[in-house]
C-alpha cells in the first residue's frame, strides 16, 4: 500500500495537475490572511479554505492516472486498493498544504485575541490550527471521494456536486469543518485557544466512511 | 478459477453485456476468449482479472498474482519507461534493487532498453505498448489476461511475448488472451471461450484433444528435440504448451519435442524442478515439409 500510495504522489506531483489547486490556495490566503491580524481568526480562515483545496485535490488524483494504466494497476492490487491510494494521496498532499499553510499563518499573524489585547499562546494557537485544518483537509477529502469517480461521473457533475458540497460542509451547523473553523473565530474573540479533537475525529470518520463506500464500488462502476 | 452465472451490466437496469457465463479456468493452461467486435470479450477479460467486479454471479480461485495488458497504453504518464515499471513492481511487492533490475530487464528482453531512460510521452505506440506487456510480466503472474496485447508490438517483441506465455504457463500460470490473429498461439489454447450474444460458450482447443498444433512455435518454424534423464523418483515438471509426450528412449533417457519458441520456457522448467533434471542433448528438428502437413511429433501434452 506504501508503494501504491507513492506511486499516486509521484503521478500527482509530475503531472503539475497540483498547480491549480494549490493557487486557489495560495491566492485564498493571500486575499484573506493579512500581517498583523489575530492569529486564531485568521487560522479559522486558512483551515476553511484547505477545504476545498482537499478536495479539488482528490479529484486531480482519482481521475488523474489514464484509464488503461489504472486498469493495469487493479488488476495486479485490486481495484478498491488503487482507489484508496490515490485518495491517501491526495490527503497526504492536503495535510503537507495545511500545515505549510497554519506555519505560514503564524508566522505572520498577531498573537492576540480579536480585541487586541488579551494574548494568545501562540504554541496551542499553531496546535488548535493545525487540527483544525486536518480536520478540514479530512472534510474536504470526503467531499472529493463523494463527487467524482466513481460515485460522480462527467466534470460538469463533479464540479457541481463539489462546490455545492463544499459550500454545505463550511457553513451547515453541525458539519465537523464548520465547528473546527467556528470553534477557532469564537475562541479568538472570547481570548482562549480550543482543541478541536472533536471536530477533527468526526471528519475522519466522515472521510473513512466515504473512502469505503467508493472502493467498494470502484470495480462496479467506472 | 471458476465462473458461476457470472454476469455484467454497466450500470443498474441497463441492458446485460454478459449473463450466466459458467466457466472453469484451470491452471497451467492457455484460454482463447473469440467473438465479434463488440460482443463483450474485453468486457470478459476485465471481469476474469478482477478489474470489474461481475453484477450477477460469482468468480472464486482467482490465481494471485493477477496482471492485466490492454490493448493501448497510454503516452501521458508522467513518467519514464523504467521509472514507471519501477514504481509498478515495487506496488507489487518487489525491493527497490529487485523492482529496478525487472524493469530493465523485461524492457531488454521485449526490445526496448534502450528506451528505458525515455519519458513515457515521448516513445512510439510499440514501445509505450511494450511497457504495457512488461508491467504484466514483472512480479511472475498466476493470471495473466492479455487484452489484444500483441498489437502494436514488432515481430520479435511479439515473439517474445509469446515465450513469456509459454514460461508463464510451464510455471503453472493461466493465461486467457483475445487477439484478432487467429494463428496467435493457435496449437496451444486448452479451452476456446466464444463470446456471442450474452452468452459465453467454452468450448475444448487443439491442444485439449490430441490434434497437431496448427501452427507450431506460433510463428517460429521448427521443433526442437530435448532428451532428458530424471534423478530416481523424479516427477515430471509442468511443460510449456505444445510439447509432446515424452517417449523413454535407451538407458532410461526421456524425449520430446517443443516448439523452437518455447525450448527455452521447457529447460527453465526441467532444471528448476526439484529435484533438478539433467539436459543431455538438445536438437532442432527438420522443418516437416508444409505440404505433407503432418507434424511428426505430435502436439499432445502430457
Amino acid at each position: 500500500m506504501t508503494a501504491l500510495v507513492r506511486y499516486q504522489l509521484a503521478l500527482l506531483l509530475r503531472a503539475q495537475r497540483w498547480l491549480p489547486p494549490l493557487l486557489l490556495y495560495v491566492a485564498a490566503l493571500g486575499v484573506g490572511v493579512q500581517v498583523g491580524r489575530p492569529v486564531l481568526d485568521s487560522l479559522g480562515f486558512a483551515a476553511a479554505v484547505l477545504l476545498p483545496v482537499a478536495a479539488w485535490l482528490v479529484r486531480v488524483c482519482v481521475t488523474g492516472e489514464p484509464e488503461a494504466a489504472r486498469h493495469c494497476a487493479a488488476a495486479a492490487l485490486g481495484p478498491g486498493r488503487t482507489h484508496l491510494a490515490g485518495v491517501l494521496a491526495a490527503l497526504t498532499a492536503s495535510a503537507v498544504l495545511g500545515a505549510a499553510g497554519t506555519g505560514v499563518v503564524a508566522l505572520v499573524s498577531d498573537a492576540h485575541a480579536t480585541d487586541g489585547s488579551t494574548p494568545v499562546p501562540l504554541g496551542p494557537a499553531v496546535g488548535a490550527g493545525l487540527l483544525a485544518a486536518l480536520a478540514c483537509a479530512l472534510s474536504g477529502t470526503a467531499v472529493g471521494v463523494l463527487c467524482n469517480r466513481p460515485l460522480v461521473h462527467g466534470t460538469g457533475w463533479a464540479v457541481s456536486a463539489t462546490v455545492s458540497a463544499v459550500t454545505l460542509a463550511l457553513v451547515a451547523a453541525g458539519s465537523p469543518a464548520n465547528a473546527a473553523v467556528g470553534g477557532l473565530v469564537t475562541a479568538s474573540r472570547e481570548g482562549s485557544v480550543p482543541a478541536p479533537w472533536l471536530p477533527l475525529a468526526l471528519s475522519a470518520g466522515a472521510a473513512a466512511l466515504a473512502a469505503a463506500v467508493a472502493c467498494a464500488l470502484s470495480s462496479r462502476r467506472r | 478459477m471458476r465462473l458461476r452465472g457470472v454476469g455484467k451490466r454497466h450500470r443498474p437496469g441497463g441492458p446485460w453485456v454478459l449473463r450466466g457465463v459458467d466457466a472453469e479456468l484451470p491452471e497451467a493452461a492457455v484460454l482463447r476468449a473469440e467473438g465479434a467486435n463488440g460482443s463483450g470479450k474485453s468486457t470478459l477479460l476485465r471481469l476474469l482479472a478482477g478489474i470489474d467486479a461481475p453484477s450477477a454471479g460469482r468468480i472464486t480461485g482467482r490465481p494471485r498474482p493477477t496482471a492485466y495488458v490492454p490493448e493501448r497504453f497510454p503516452a501521458t504518464l508522467p513518467f519514464t519507461a523504467a521509472g514507471y515499471l519501477t514504481h509498478q513492481a515495487r506496488t507489487r511487492g518487489l525491493r527497490r534493487g529487485a523492482a529496478e533490475r525487472a524493469a530493465g530487464e523485461w524492457l531488454e528482453r521485449l526490445g526496448a532498453g534502450g528506451h528505458a531512460r525515455t519519458p513515457m510521452a515521448e516513445l512510439s505506440k510499440g514501445g509505450g505498448q511494450k511497457v504495457a506487456v512488461a508491467q504484466a510480466l514483472l512480479a511472475a503472474p498466476r493470471l495473466l489476461v492479455l487484452d489484444e496485447a500483441w498489437t502494436g508490438l514488432d515481430v520479435a517483441a511479439r515473439a517474445e511475448l509469446d515465450r513469456a506465455v509459454a514460461e508463464r504457463v510451464a510455471d503453472g500460470a493461466t493465461v486467457v488472451y483475445v487477439d484478432h490473429d487467429p494463428r496467435r498461439l493457435a496449437g496451444f489454447v486448452h479451452t476456446l471461450l466464444r463470446v456471442a450474444g450474452t452468452e459465453v460458450a467454452a468450448v475444448p482447443g487443439p491442444a485439449r484433444d490430441g490434434a497437431a498444433p496448427a501452427a507450431p512455435g506460433a510463428g517460429t518454424a521448427g521443433r526442437v528435440a530435448v532428451t532428458v534423464t530424471g534423478p530416481p523418483g523424479a516427477t515430471w515438471p509442468p511443460v510449456p504448451p505444445g510439447a509432446s509426450a515424452p517417449e523413454a528412449g535407451p538407458d532410461g533417457a526421456l524425449r520430446l519435442t517443443v516448439p523452437a519458441a518455447h525450448s527455452d520456457a521447457l529447460l527453465r522448467a526441467l532444471l528448476a524442478a526439484r529435484p533438478p533434471w539433467h539436459v543431455r542433448a538438445v536438437e532442432p528438428l527438420p522443418v516437416p515439409d508444409p505440404a505433407a502437413g503432418a507434424d511428426p511429433a505430435g502436439g499432445a501434452r502430457p
